[in-house]
Protein backbone atom coordinates (compact mmCIF):
# COMPACT_ATOMS: atom_id res chain seq x y z
CA UNK A 1 0.00 0.00 0.00
CA UNK A 2 1.85 3.12 -1.26
CA UNK A 3 0.95 6.35 0.06
CA UNK A 4 0.14 9.02 -1.66
CA UNK A 5 3.26 11.36 -0.65
CA UNK A 6 5.47 8.69 -1.96
CA UNK A 7 5.34 9.67 -5.70
CA UNK A 8 8.96 9.96 -6.98
CA UNK A 9 9.66 8.96 -10.26
CA UNK A 10 5.96 8.92 -11.30
CA UNK A 11 4.71 10.58 -14.28
CA UNK A 12 2.10 13.05 -15.02
CA UNK A 13 2.53 15.83 -12.43
CA UNK A 14 3.07 19.15 -13.67
CA UNK A 15 6.82 20.86 -14.24
CA UNK A 16 8.14 21.78 -10.45
CA UNK A 17 8.03 25.65 -10.48
CA UNK A 18 10.60 27.29 -8.04
CA UNK A 19 10.08 30.67 -6.85
CA UNK A 20 12.31 33.51 -6.81
CA UNK A 21 13.43 35.02 -3.63
CA UNK A 22 10.97 32.45 -2.08
CA UNK A 23 10.00 33.60 1.53
CA UNK A 24 10.17 30.98 4.56
CA UNK A 25 5.87 31.63 5.06
CA UNK A 26 3.37 33.37 2.45
CA UNK A 27 0.89 34.27 5.22
CA UNK A 28 1.19 35.03 8.90
CA UNK A 29 -1.35 31.44 9.56
CA UNK A 30 2.09 29.74 7.97
CA UNK A 31 4.33 30.71 10.73
CA UNK A 32 1.61 30.16 13.41
CA UNK A 33 1.28 26.54 11.99
CA UNK A 34 4.89 25.93 12.05
CA UNK A 35 5.59 27.44 15.67
CA UNK A 36 2.52 25.20 16.98
CA UNK A 37 4.03 22.27 15.18
CA UNK A 38 7.82 22.84 16.66
CA UNK A 39 6.35 23.60 20.24
CA UNK A 40 4.02 20.01 20.01
CA UNK A 41 7.41 18.04 19.36
CA UNK A 42 9.77 19.89 21.70
CA UNK A 43 7.27 19.15 24.26
CA UNK A 44 6.78 15.55 23.63
CA UNK A 45 3.47 15.38 22.41
CA UNK A 46 4.22 13.30 19.57
CA UNK A 47 7.89 13.08 17.70
CA UNK A 48 9.06 14.32 13.81
CA UNK A 49 8.31 10.72 12.39
CA UNK A 50 4.87 10.85 14.15
CA UNK A 51 4.10 14.11 12.42
CA UNK A 52 5.54 12.72 9.00
CA UNK A 53 2.97 9.59 9.09
CA UNK A 54 0.33 12.26 10.13
CA UNK A 55 0.90 13.93 6.80
CA UNK A 56 1.08 10.80 4.66
CA UNK A 57 -2.16 9.37 6.29
CA UNK A 58 -4.49 12.45 5.28
CA UNK A 59 -6.39 11.27 2.49
CA UNK A 60 -5.51 11.28 -0.69
CA UNK A 61 -8.01 13.54 -2.38
CA UNK A 62 -7.09 16.15 0.11
CA UNK A 63 -3.41 15.54 0.48
CA UNK A 64 -3.07 16.81 -3.36
CA UNK A 65 -5.64 19.73 -3.27
CA UNK A 66 -4.08 20.91 -0.06
CA UNK A 67 -0.68 23.61 0.29
CA UNK A 68 2.62 22.38 2.13
CA UNK A 69 1.58 24.03 5.58
CA UNK A 70 -2.52 23.55 4.81
CA UNK A 71 -1.13 19.57 5.04
CA UNK A 72 0.87 20.51 8.14
CA UNK A 73 -2.56 22.14 10.20
CA UNK A 74 -4.46 18.90 8.89
CA UNK A 75 -1.82 16.62 10.29
CA UNK A 76 -1.07 18.53 13.84
CA UNK A 77 -5.25 18.30 14.04
CA UNK A 78 -5.41 14.69 13.27
CA UNK A 79 -2.69 14.04 15.93
CA UNK A 80 -3.92 15.89 18.44
CA UNK A 81 -7.78 14.42 17.86
CA UNK A 82 -5.91 10.98 18.34
CA UNK A 83 -4.51 11.70 21.40
CA UNK A 84 -7.84 13.46 23.09
CA UNK A 85 -6.12 16.49 23.21
CA UNK A 86 -8.84 18.74 21.14
CA UNK A 87 -12.06 17.13 20.39
CA UNK A 88 -14.15 17.76 16.80
CA UNK A 89 -15.89 20.21 18.85
CA UNK A 90 -13.04 22.46 19.54
CA UNK A 91 -11.83 22.16 15.84
CA UNK A 92 -15.12 23.22 14.81
CA UNK A 93 -15.77 26.23 17.11
CA UNK A 94 -11.97 27.21 16.12
CA UNK B 1 20.51 -6.80 12.50
CA UNK B 2 22.45 -7.52 9.31
CA UNK B 3 26.33 -7.20 9.31
CA UNK B 4 27.07 -3.36 8.92
CA UNK B 5 28.12 -2.79 5.10
CA UNK B 6 31.20 -0.17 3.91
CA UNK B 7 31.56 2.24 1.72
CA UNK B 8 31.45 1.00 -2.26
CA UNK B 9 29.14 -1.97 -0.83
CA UNK B 10 27.01 -3.13 -3.18
CA UNK B 11 22.95 -3.24 -1.51
CA UNK B 12 20.04 -4.12 -2.51
CA UNK B 13 17.20 -2.16 -1.01
CA UNK B 14 13.94 -4.05 0.49
CA UNK B 15 10.89 -4.59 -1.53
CA UNK B 16 8.68 -4.40 1.48
CA UNK B 17 5.81 -2.16 1.14
CA UNK B 18 4.85 -1.31 4.69
CA UNK B 19 1.36 -0.34 5.76
CA UNK B 20 3.04 3.17 8.10
CA UNK B 21 5.62 5.80 7.39
CA UNK B 22 8.90 4.66 6.24
CA UNK B 23 12.01 6.92 4.27
CA UNK B 24 12.49 4.25 1.67
CA UNK B 25 10.75 5.41 -1.49
CA UNK B 26 8.70 3.02 -3.39
CA UNK B 27 11.11 4.02 -6.36
CA UNK B 28 13.86 2.36 -4.65
CA UNK B 29 12.31 -1.04 -3.83
CA UNK B 30 14.04 -3.66 -4.71
CA UNK B 31 16.69 -2.17 -7.01
CA UNK B 32 20.41 -2.42 -6.56
CA UNK B 33 23.02 0.82 -5.58
CA UNK B 34 26.03 1.41 -3.91
CA UNK B 35 27.20 2.58 -0.43
CA UNK B 36 28.72 6.16 -0.92
CA UNK B 37 28.89 7.45 3.06
CA UNK B 38 28.46 6.42 6.23
CA UNK B 39 25.71 8.89 7.73
CA UNK B 40 26.03 8.41 11.76
CA UNK B 41 23.13 6.25 13.39
CA UNK B 42 19.53 7.06 13.74
CA UNK B 43 16.43 5.59 15.05
CA UNK B 44 14.65 3.79 12.68
CA UNK B 45 11.51 6.29 11.56
CA UNK B 46 9.57 3.47 10.69
CA UNK B 47 9.39 1.99 14.10
CA UNK B 48 9.72 5.75 16.15
CA UNK B 49 6.40 6.95 14.01
CA UNK B 50 4.71 4.39 15.60
CA UNK B 51 5.81 4.80 19.08
CA UNK B 52 7.70 1.58 19.17
CA UNK B 53 11.37 1.36 20.91
CA UNK B 54 14.15 2.33 18.39
CA UNK B 55 17.70 1.71 19.15
CA UNK B 56 20.20 4.14 16.78
CA UNK B 57 21.48 2.00 13.83
CA UNK B 58 23.48 2.71 10.95
CA UNK B 59 22.48 5.20 8.22
CA UNK B 60 23.96 5.08 4.36
CA UNK B 61 23.85 7.02 1.60
CA UNK B 62 23.32 4.74 -0.98
CA UNK B 63 23.67 5.64 -4.69
CA UNK B 64 21.16 4.39 -7.46
CA UNK B 65 21.49 4.33 -11.07
CA UNK B 66 18.76 5.92 -13.19
CA UNK B 67 18.47 3.37 -15.17
CA UNK B 68 18.20 0.48 -12.06
CA UNK B 69 15.42 3.05 -10.78
CA UNK B 70 13.52 3.95 -13.74
CA UNK B 71 15.03 2.02 -16.68
CA UNK B 72 16.51 4.75 -18.38
CA UNK B 73 18.62 7.97 -17.98
CA UNK B 74 22.12 8.90 -17.03
CA UNK B 75 21.94 10.57 -13.78
CA UNK B 76 22.14 8.74 -10.47
CA UNK B 77 19.88 9.17 -7.02
CA UNK B 78 21.30 9.19 -3.81
CA UNK B 79 19.20 7.94 -0.78
CA UNK B 80 19.91 8.07 2.93
CA UNK B 81 18.79 4.33 3.60
CA UNK B 82 18.58 2.99 7.31
CA UNK B 83 20.46 -0.44 7.63
CA UNK B 84 16.91 -1.92 8.09
CA UNK B 85 15.93 -1.34 4.28
CA UNK B 86 19.12 -3.15 2.92
CA UNK B 87 20.58 -6.45 2.16
CA UNK B 88 23.70 -7.27 0.37
CA UNK B 89 23.09 -6.72 -3.54
CA UNK B 90 23.82 -10.44 -4.22
CA UNK B 91 21.08 -11.60 -1.80
CA UNK B 92 17.15 -12.21 -3.29
CA UNK B 93 15.33 -9.13 -2.44
CA UNK B 94 12.60 -10.67 -0.12
CA UNK B 95 10.01 -9.28 2.01
CA UNK B 96 11.74 -9.67 5.10
CA UNK B 97 10.14 -8.22 8.14
CA UNK B 98 13.48 -6.60 9.18
CA UNK B 99 12.43 -3.78 6.64
CA UNK B 100 9.77 -2.36 8.83
CA UNK B 101 11.77 -3.12 12.32
CA UNK B 102 8.97 -5.93 13.09
CA UNK B 103 11.72 -8.37 13.16
CA UNK B 104 13.36 -6.89 16.00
Amino acid sequence: MGRINDVGGMQGFPAVWREQDEPPFHADWEAHVFGINSALISRGVYNLDEFRDAVERIPAQEYLAASYYERWLRAITMLLAERGIVTEEDLADG
Amino acid sequence: MAEPFRIGDRVRASRVDPPHHTRLPRYARGAAGTVTALLGSHPLPDRRSRRLAADPEQVYAVAFTAGELFGEGDHTVTIDLWQSYLQPAAAEPSGAAAATGDGQ
